[in-house]
């Protein structure tokens, strides 16, 4: 079969050694920059790039792919350790991750993360190896329309992520998206709340957000609580191999999770300008909803670290589907994966499985050796993470800090960027004083601009008839979904306080 | 006494030209006002090595992106003119400016244009719901049923360029705007928008690859290395007379000298036989211009898209 074929062509390429020694190179700089806070894979290929007019194009594309989806796996480990996350998409992991490091059992967290990103990995690449072509058909016909009414699909589904008081949350949900609504209008090209400066012009940073308020304001807020000079409540002889490996409990109630997850990680992944942060979201909130026990969410549930580190990593290897068939990037690193293709004359496209399998086919390949080797290379390091959390609080944050600022720096090499990580480091603080959760204010800033881009876009195409765009076929399907959803999460919401109200009663 | 001043004056004017000779004497830095891996950070990334080789002193790539490439820009225009920061920037240089009015440099005295690297007409291309071949066929089909055009954002120059061809055509189409030529063409590809202008360099992949057609250029003649594809002007379309470049650019207030010793440089650079190469992979043809000409183009175009934007009603800020 076909299929066979290709793939032995693949592993033939893949495991050169040359292509083999720039894998692992890859994947272990992916991993380390994926663990330090603030920098991420965009910095690293920005950085690497011009290596690609020295390598072969297999060859340079294996290793920046490497970084890429290598920062996946390491993304979870300072969310987990330290409540800084990693990455953008690691954010959620904190959520429950570092419960679960203050239970002591931040081993099995980082065991399980590992396994679940794995999961995820092989997941996303057997859908872009077998299913390229239909999906990359199926993303064009998602225009604003239906982006639009996915959007706020995602929006529903991932509300599920607050906790505590409902009204708390959607206040934050609201100002999430009124904090991305800072910048020119994407239609009229009025400057919303840029105060004449053109560093705002593109509006705040979504790295520069999620490091500064979850970061910069655990860095804060660790600071007061420490001041005694004590270290980590976790010291070495603690961390045992034994303690390392997961319970046959967390196992059972973990793979469920990572099916689920990997589907929404390789549904958000394939469909451009949505990736790793918002299938991190929903797919958090799915695990949450359907879960018979709801309350041990944010209280260090083993599914509540899988799932989002699951979908990430799916997310981050489906990317690749509209990058190599359509030759569109999803996004910024995946336009640098583009141009890495370009400077040796290679045009990614519909043809691009059939004018250049060898590239194709060497290069999913190598995702499946990467995989690998990341798996191989994170189980044992865990050890070596964990005892991170013995370096002193006064010489380990005031690094992080310096790596969050030099990760926001770099993007555009703007100051500029640094005062907005520090900015959003006080407004954090000011929100744990508050009692108000960050989470839902980073799904507001992420969805909101989303949707109301779309949404607008959808409006012009279809000159102002709203029906229209709920009378597309996919949009009309996400539309009812949302209509089911919103139903199913009230009725849910009115059983469970009925239920309480009876118990109180029959007390 | 005088004969000491005269020679030492004398010797300073000397050391002005001679500082033109020896540049550069330390590392160039050019600035890409766009983030990376798109066909303009590629090819100022290949002027760049080209350059390198030439000087034999490192040139250094720096992407500083943001606001339509004023980010960018207004960075360079706080450098200083000695040639050591420069910057290649799109006809986005004057286009932005048309929209945006706070800008925190004058876009005629704060930037000196020192050359055009290299130039092509814009390109129309179009996408699945576009049944016509030919600009003609297109322009019957356009009456039937009233066309988007797609742009890459509020004041960049497919949007400009969608404009103008809008109103010198007459057609009965309007304008929808995307974050990006990416999304643009993905949503002609699926058929959701018609239309997309932009240069060769940005379309030419997605032509060859058979996902867009490419419609018309725009320009009062048929361009060489597109020979199948019809023109503005040929079609009867008046007053388009544009074209998509992609300039070199310095700090305003260089010295004349140093601004002619950059643009020969520049167009040694563009005429290798390596450059040649992504020339031609971007169907783009190389720039050859003096400094003054190429000032002049750019003055010319900056009148003309503020015209356009004051006509159009496009938000001038």
């Amino acid at each position: 079969m076909d299929i066979f074929s290709n793939i032995a062509l693949g592993l033939e390429i893949a495991l050169t050694p040359v292509n083999l020694l720039y894998c692992f190179l890859g994947v272990f700089l992916g991993t380390f920059i994926g663990v330090l806070p603030g920098i991420g894979a965009l910095a690293a290929i920005s950085m690497l790039f011009p290596i690609t007019y020295h390598l072969e194009p297999t060859t340079a594309l294996i290793m920046l792919a490497g970084i890429y989806y290598g920062t996946a796996y390491g993304g979870s480990t300072a969310s987990i350790l330290l409540n800084i996350p990693g990455t953008s998409s690691s954010v959620v992991t904190c959520l429950d991750g570092y419960p679960m490091a203050q239970q002591g059992r931040a081993g099995v967290a980082l065991a399980m993360t590992a396994i679940g990103s794995f999961f995820g990995g092989v997941f996303g690449i057997l859908v872009l190896s077998l299913f390229s072509p239909l999906i990359s058909n199926s993303a064009l016909s998602f225009g604003p329309a239906e982006y639009f009414t996915l959007m706020v699909l995602g929006l529903i589904a991932a509300s599920a992520i607050t906790e505590g008081s409902a009204a708390k949350g959607l206040a934050m949900v609201v100002l999430g998206i009124l904090l991305a609504s800072v910048g020119m209008d994407p239609q009229s090209g009025i400057q919303r709340f840029t105060f004449g400066t053109l560093d705002l012009m593109d509006g705040l940073g979504m790295s520069a957000l999620a490091m500064g308020l979850f970061g910069i304001s655990e860095v804060i807020a660790s600071i007061r609580t420490k001041t005694d000079g004590t270290t980590a409540t976790v010291t070495p002889h603690a961390v045992s191999m034994r303690s390392l490996i997961p319970t046959r409990d967390d196992m059972r109630r973990s793979w469920m999770p990572m099916l689920r997850s990997s589907s929404i990680g390789s549904f958000f992944g394939a469909l451009p300008g949505t990736g790793p942060s918002i299938a991190s979201f929903v797919s958090y909130a799915m695990e949450k909803r359907v879960s018979k026990t709801p309350e041990r969410f944010g209280k260090g549930a083993v599914e509540g670290v899988v799932a989002p580190e699951t979908a990430n990593n799916a997310a981050d290897q489906t990317a690749f589907i509209p990058t190599l068939t359509l030759g569109i990037p999803g996004s910024a690193t995946m336009a640098l994966m583009i141009g890495a293709m370009m400077v040796h004359g290679i045009h990614p496209g519909p043809q691009m499985m059939t004018e250049q399998p060898a590239m194709f086919w060497g290069l999913v390949m190598s995702f499946w050796v990467g995989n690998v080797l990341l798996i191989i290379l994170n189980l044992p390091l865990i050890g070596l993470w964990v005892r991170l959390l013995t370096i002193p609080y006064h010489l380990l944050f005031p690094a992080i800090v310096m790596f969050i600022s030099i990760g926001a720096y770099s993007v555009r090499y703007s100051a500029f960027d640094v005062l907005t990580v520090a900015g959003f480091g006080a407004l954090g603080y000011a929100m744990r004083i508050f009692a108000m959760p960050a989470a839902p204010l980073l799904l507001g800033f992420v969805l909101g601009p989303l949707i109301e881009q779309h949404f607008r876009r959808a409006m012009v195409l279809a000159r102002g008839d709203l029906a229209a765009i709920v009378e597309r076929p996919i949009s009309g399907v996400f539309v009812i979904i949302s209509v089911l959803l919103l139903g199913w999460s009230l009725w849910s919401t009115f059983r469970q306080t009925g239920k309480a109200k009876l118990v109180e009663s029959e007390n | 006494m005088k004969i000491f001043a005269a020679a030492a004056l004398a010797f300073a004017a000397a050391t002005g030209a001679a500082v033109a000779e020896d540049f550069p004497t330390k590392p160039v830095t050019i600035i890409i006002p766009y983030s990376g891996g798109g066909s303009t950070d590629l090819m100022a990334r290949s002027l760049a090595i080209e350059l390198q080789d030439m000087w034999g002193q490192p040139v250094i790539v720096e992407n500083r992106a943001g606001a339509g490439s004023m980010i960018g820009t207004a960075y360079l225009s706080q450098q200083k003119p000695d040639g050591y920061t420069l910057l290649v920037n799109t006809a986005a240089h004057s286009t932005a400016p048309a929209v945006q009015k706070d800008l925190p440099f004058d876009p005629k005295t704060g930037i000196t244009p020192i050359g055009m690297v290299a130039t092509s007409p814009y390109v129309a291309v179009s996408g699945a719901g576009v049944k016509s071949e030919g600009f003609d066929k297109f322009v019957e089909e356009a009456k039937e049923r009233p066309m988007f055009f797609a742009t890459a954002g509020v004041g960049s120059s497919s949007h400009f360029a969608a404009e103008l061809l809008i109103q010198q055509a007459g057609l009965p189409a309007d304008v929808v705007h995307y974050s990006g030529g990416g999304e643009a063409q993905v949503n002609l590809m699926g058929g959701h928008a018609d239309v997309y202008i932009s240069t060769t360099a940005s379309v030419m992949p997605y032509v060859n690859n058979g996902q867009v057609k490419a419609l018309v250029v725009l320009a009062p003649e048929r361009f060489e290395l597109l020979p199948d594809v019809q023109s503005s002007g040929e079609n009867g379309v008046e007053g388009i007379e544009i074209d998509g470049w992609l300039g070199l650019f310095g700090p305003g207030g260089m010295d004349p000298a140093l601004v002619e010793r950059l643009n020969a440089d520049m167009n040694k650079a563009i005429a290798t036989d390596r450059f040649k190469k992504v020339l031609e992979e971007n169907f783009v043809v190389a720039g050859k211009t003096t400094s003054a000409e190429f000032k002049e183009q750019v003055e010319k175009e900056m009148e003309l898209w503020i015209g356009l934007a004051k006509e159009r009603n496009i938000v001038a800020q």
